[in-house]
């Protein structure tokens, strides 16, 4: 039984030839003042596959996360997406690559309470520019497909638990992104809310070939992604695909 | 729950007489129903006859309850490989996991590997589950949903026991 | 950007409108002020401007070109009703005589020109109290170009060449001075304008203080809420250069909303603010103007400062998507906050026994920044008061409100100081301006009992001032009478002239120790005067036992000394026959003291010495012109005193709206693991209550300090308690910040119900 202690840099995929990773973490440190987070975290993700980053809380798999979409630099290691060096481009670079080819959900704290839920999903839009009337007319799409209907104009304090999340997926998608982050989407959901929006998700996703990297502590919601990975004490761990014979 | 596993295990321990292995598996994994001792001697003969075990040398005045009983190199190797495995993810399996861990424990083994191994066959066993439950049949999907509530629930435990591993190494070792 | 940084700003609900209405009154009242303040200093400009044709007469002017012929001008002072009265008295030699503004050319003999107000007077008034003093009848109004005041009684009076030339003090001039009076050394005529315009930038600056915490408190308003949008625009990938553009678009919008409403509360103010006389005399409405640089600064750097702070402000906090997440409890105020406050009365203590700067302007650029250091110094020590004051309370009482209000307290000082940082400062200004203005009145304004200032009229002959009367041994009959014939003349007493020392001459001191150049006062025993004489006025004093010519002041009067009936005049050694071959110093005329009886006096005498170097006056018309200088002060601290408490109870109520929601989350937690809301509304109070009446204390104390050094310094005075009025004051300012500390515990209750504990 072979089992590797991290997601190597390449994995050797059909015919045997070296795939490189969509998205990478190459021997991540990061620490907040004195306390560890990531000890030398690795990880690399395919393009089109969803990952579920699991582990105890405290681990240090939201910080994975934040390190992989740019949020946060880490203190040694490397950060790759689609060929090039996430760390080392700088604060403007990094939220430009956040607005154009990220999408976030996450538990709390992400929607503008000021605006509207239209101008909320319209946000990614409007901050790379389009223009006002374009934007919204992009965001309303999602409207429709997630649900929503008729919601376009309240104010975020306005909606329940469930329906906010369906917007925040909204706005992580409207831009077409090539990956989709989520952290704890479904956290303060019930079970059945929490189902429908990951069904949603993984549905949106699929159907425009986003990547995913979903970090969850529930099972049930990370056996919604292809595979799973461990993160204890600040390290990987990812169990080693199995042979296809059984 | 299988016992001749079970009993094999415990012999990789040490020989043991078939009285002494009674009482340890009521100890561990009897809870509540004991072994009764015609199984326990049926099941060691079932184990020799098949070369896992062997009986070894009587001592003078003993009766055939006085009998030692040692493992194999063959009985070993089963013994072994029943533990490095992952068992089907199902629903009712406390016991056997339970069993697995605390033999490995026994046996000084490092039960944290057999754990990730067997939480990862858990995660797909669910996400089969899973894609069940987003396909059309509404009974189909009911079914998943429980089988995935106890597999969770499975989960729930090897996570607990693996923040645990240390205290129950000792209790079990003592 | 700027588009949805807008709609962020005008169209954000409630709270975030009420955000901007109150940044954009704060920043109403802010630009109001400067604008006053920059408008004063134009009008004292464009008022001293006004003096400068009556220093024509000075020789070093550099002035307009010169006209062909030339005038005689000779500038005198009198009084009338309490007021001064500028007399010019003109002679013209040809057609192209120099012509002051104002007036289409000089009058000629028997003529004058009048300013309005004294116009009105001299129709208002009987002729034997004022009109008779000026030869001739009234040609026509001198213009508004010429007067300083709208209020200013002038008067041009034309003369014969030959007259005028041969009085005392008159020149020949070709020429009217245009060089305003701060620009020319010897000039006497104007007023202190660079003195008043540091003044009145130092005023401005004490009043922008407690503007710009108001300011602040109103810009913190909603600050989680704001900080929580920001975080999620960077999450979904703004630049912080968007989201800074974003804040600045917020602030710059109330900003402009408040410049524009700044300057209509300007243009509402300026009538009133104009009669308030800064300088001693109020402005025209019209000199309080502002020119296109004043404009254009505050109507575009306003704003452009609000988008600068608001630049400023998001540096140091770094927005970052996953919001401000790990607070980690700030450092405690160390005790060297102390020291600026330190410094401040430190400078101020320094001038009590080191000289002094003579100037005017060099004494106020000298204490007035050391106040404001001292004002700067409570506010960065308040914080360590305030942290000394909840460990005190801690160790006081050990009951849970306590208990709890002192930890939140001693946790995070500098924002319990912040709300109350404007009231701190509101009455540290409000003790002193009050305790220095209650003790100058209480030393200068005893009269020690002199009772002959306000009734007792003298016109002097000084030969040290050149007087051409100084030689006179007699004073003419017709004189006495028609002095004695004015209804309510007590007496008429001639003083002469001691001049061969027949008894002891002294110089008066003024109560208290005087400082350098303090004017010591009148000599005392520099005249003679006939017992018999001064027996008919038991009013004026009288004669020592047996004596029959007593050495007396010229107006019966020391300076700062009681005079009066009680007063006793040493005898001299001087025979009464001898008395009439001295030369006359002095004629008093002593009245019942109402201003009907002075006038007339006063034009009798002028009548009769019209060439006279000085005035007739009683000591109260003397001690106008030095209170004039008091009265400019107490004008300003009234008004600092007015404007500053109210802007501190604003910024307090600010703040503490804004502490409101700050509480909701930790104590509504409070609330549900079982506190009970009693406990709850005491730890509000006393977080609130104990560091304002704490650094109160600390303010006031710190008020009395420096009033004290600065009356030590400045005039050698010592403190005298604050009145009534002052305690008022106060105790009005700490009840109303308690009431409205107050007024939130209600609130409480609202605010903490279990649905703000929801984990969303």
């Amino acid at each position: 039984m072979d089992r590797t202690d991290h997601g190597a840099a390449g994995t050797v995929g059909e015919g045997g030839a070296l795939v490189s990773a969509f998205v990478e973490a190459r021997d991540v440190v990061l620490s907040f003042g004195e306390t560890p987070a990531l000890r030398g975290a690795s990880l690399a993700v395919q393009r089109g596959e969803i990952v579920a980053i699991m582990g105890p809380s405290g681990s240090g798999k939201s910080t994975l996360l934040h390190c992989l979409a740019g949020i946060l630099v880490p203190g040694s290691g490397e950060i790759w997406f689609d060929g090039q060096r996430v760390d080392a481009l700088g604060e403007t670079r990094r939220s430009t690559l956040r607005r154009d080819r990220f999408g976030f959900v996450f538990q709390f704290g992400q929607l503008v309470p000021e605006l509207t839920a239209e101008e909320n999903v319209a946000l990614p839009l409007l901050l790379g520019g389009v223009r006002r009337g374009p934007a919204l007319g992009r965001a309303r799409t999602w409207f429709d497909r997630l649900d929503l209907k008729g919601l376009e104009g309240r104010r975020s304090g306005e909606l329940s638990g469930g329906q906010a999340q369906r917007v925040a997926l909204a706005r992580a998608m409207v831009s077409e992104p090539e990956v989709l982050f989520a952290d704890e989407p479904t956290g303060s959901l019930d079970s059945l809310t929490g189902e429908q929006v990951m069904n949603l998700l993984v549905d949106s996703a699929r159907e425009q070939g986003t990547t995913v990297v979903l970090v969850t502590h529930e099972p049930r919601v990370a056996a919604y992604a292809d595979r799973e990975a461990m993160v204890r004490d600040g390290r990987v761990t990812v169990p080693a695909v199995e042979p296809v014979a059984s | 729950m299988s016992v001749p596993l079970t009993l094999l295990g415990l012999l990789e321990r040490e020989p043991s007489h078939g009285y002494d292995l009674k009482r340890d598996y009521d100890t561990y994994f009897g809870r509540g129903r004991p072994l009764p001792f015609g199984q326990v001697y049926a099941t060691l003969g079932r184990l020799a006859r098949d070369g896992k075990v062997v009986m070894g040398e009587v001592g003078p005045g003993e009766g055939p309850d006085r009998k030692r009983y040692v493992i194999t190199e063959l009985g070993a190797t089963e013994v072994r490989t029943w533990l490095s495995e992952p068992v089907e993810p199902e629903p009712h399996l406390q016991t056997v996991l339970f069993a697995k861990v605390v033999l490995t424990l026994m046996l000084g083994r490092p039960a944290e590997e057999y754990l990730d191994l067997q939480r990862a066959a858990h995660l797909r066993r669910m996400r089969e589950l899973t894609e069940i439950k987003r396909g059309d049949s509404l009974v189909d999907g009911l079914l998943a949903d429980h089988g995935l509530f106890h597999l969770e629930a499975d989960l729930r435990w090897i996570e607990l026991t693996t923040a645990r591993l240390e205290q129950l190494a000792k209790a079990v070792r003592s | 950007m700027i588009r949805f940084g807008l709609r962020l700003a005008l169209a954000s609900g409630r709270e975030a409108a009420t955000r901007l209405v109150t940044i954009a009154l704060a920043v109403t009242l802010g630009v109001g002020l400067l604008l006053a303040v920059l408008a004063g200093i134009n009008a004292v400009f464009s008022q001293n401007a006004r003096y400068a044709w009556l220093n024509s007469g000075v020789q070093s002017q550099q002035q307009a070109p010169s006209t062909k012929d030339s005038a005689w001008w000779l500038v005198r002072g009198d009084y009338f009703e309490g007021q001064n009265v500028g007399r010019v008295d003109v002679a013209v030699t040809g057609p192209d005589s120099p012509v002051p503004p104002g007036i289409p050319a000089l009058p000629g003999p028997g003529e004058y020109y009048a300013s309005p107000a004294l116009a009105t007077l001299l129709a208002q008034r009987p002729a034997d109290m004022l009109a008779d003093r000026f030869p001739g009848h009234q040609v026509g109004t001198i213009g508004d170009s010429a007067l300083p005041a709208p209020n200013s009684l002038l008067i041009i009076v034309g003369h014969t060449p030959a007259k005028l030339s041969g009085l005392p003090g008159a020149q020949r001039i070709d020429r009217i001075a245009t060089a305003p009076p701060q620009d020319c050394i010897s000039c006497y005529v104007g007023i202190g304008a660079a003195g008043i315009e540091l003044i009145l930038s130092v005023v401005a600056a004490a009043l922008l203080f407690p503007v710009l915490i108001f300011i602040g408190a109103a810009t913190r308003l909603s600050a989680a809420r704001r900080e929580q949008r920001f975080a999620a625009m960077r999450l979904v990938g703004a630049t912080p250069r968007q989201v800074t553009v974003v804040a600045a678009v917020e602030s710059t919008v109330a900003a402009i909303i408040g410049t524009a409403m700044g300057f209509g509360l300007f243009a509402v103010l300026r009538h009133p603010l104009a009669a308030i006389p800064f300088t001693g005399a109020p402005f025209f409405t019209a000199d309080l103007s502002l020119n296109i640089v004043d404009i254009l600064g505050v109507a575009l750097g306003v704003p452009l400062g609000a988008a600068i702070a608001a630049r400023l402000a998001l540096r140091r906090v770094q927005i970052s998507p996953l919001g401000v997440t790990r607070r980690v409890t700030p450092r405690q105020p160390r005790p060297y906050r102390l020291i600026p406050l330190a410094l401040g009365l430190g400078e101020l203590a320094w001038f009590i026994d080191h000289p002094r700067p003579q100037t005017g302007t060099g004494q106020v650029a000298v204490f007035l920044p050391g106040l404001l250091v001292t004002m700067a110094g409570l506010v960065i020590a308040g914080p360590w008061l305030t942290m000394v004051g909840a460990r005190l309370l801690a160790r006081r009482s050990g009951r849970p409100a306590a208990l709890i209000a002192s930890r939140r307290l001693a946790d995070n000082p500098k924002v319990a100081f912040r709300a109350i940082s404007g009231v701190v400062l509101g009455l540290f200004v409000t003790t002193t301006a009050t305790a220095v203005i209650t003790s100058i009145e209480a030393h200068r304004g005893a009269r020690h009992d002199n009772s002959l200032a306000s009734t007792a009229m003298s016109a002097e002959f000084w030969p040290e001032h050149n007087s051409p009367y100084a030689d006179q041994t007699s004073v003419p009959g017709t004189v006495l009478d028609q002095l004695r014939s004015v209804p309510g003349v007590r007496s008429v007493t001639v003083v002469r002239r001691n001049d061969a020392a027949f008894a002891p001459v002294q110089r008066s001191a003024p109560v208290g120790a005087p400082g350098p150049g303090v004017d010591p006062g009148p000599p005392l025993e520099v005249g003679l005067v006939l017992c018999a004489d001064l027996a008919l006025d038991a009013s004026l004093g009288r004669c020592a036992d047996g004596a029959t010519v007593a050495g007396v002041p010229a107006a019966f009067q020391g300076w700062e000394m009681p005079s009066g009936p009680g007063t006793v005049f040493a005898a001299a050694a001087v025979g009464a026959d001898q008395l009439a071959h001295l030369p006359v110093l002095s004629v008093v005329a002593n009245t019942d003291g109402s201003s009907a009886t002075l006038e007339r006096v006063r034009t009798v005498l002028e009548l009769a010495y019209p060439n006279a170097t000085g005035t007739p006056s009683t000591q109260d018309d003397v001690r106008t012109d030095q209170t004039t200088t008091m009265a400019q002060w107490e004008q300003l601290a009234n008004v600092v005193i007015l404007a500053s408490l109210p802007i501190a109870g604003c910024s307090l109520a600010v703040s503490v709206a804004g502490g409101l929601s700050e509480r909701k989350r930790p104590f509504s937690l409070l609330r549900l693991t079982g506190v009970p809301l009693r406990v709850l509304r005491r730890v509000v109070a006393l977080e609130s209550a104990v560091p304002l009446l704490a650094v109160a204390v600390v303010a006031i104390g710190t008020g009395l300090l420096a009033a004290h050094l600065f009356l030590r310094a400045q005039l050698h005075y010592n403190l005298h308690a604050p009145g009534g009025g002052y305690y008022a004051i106060v105790a009005i300012g700490l009840v109303a910040s308690l009431a409205i500390i107050a007024s939130t515990l209600p609130l409480l209750e609202r605010i903490t119900g279990p649905e703000t504990a929801r984990n969303d």
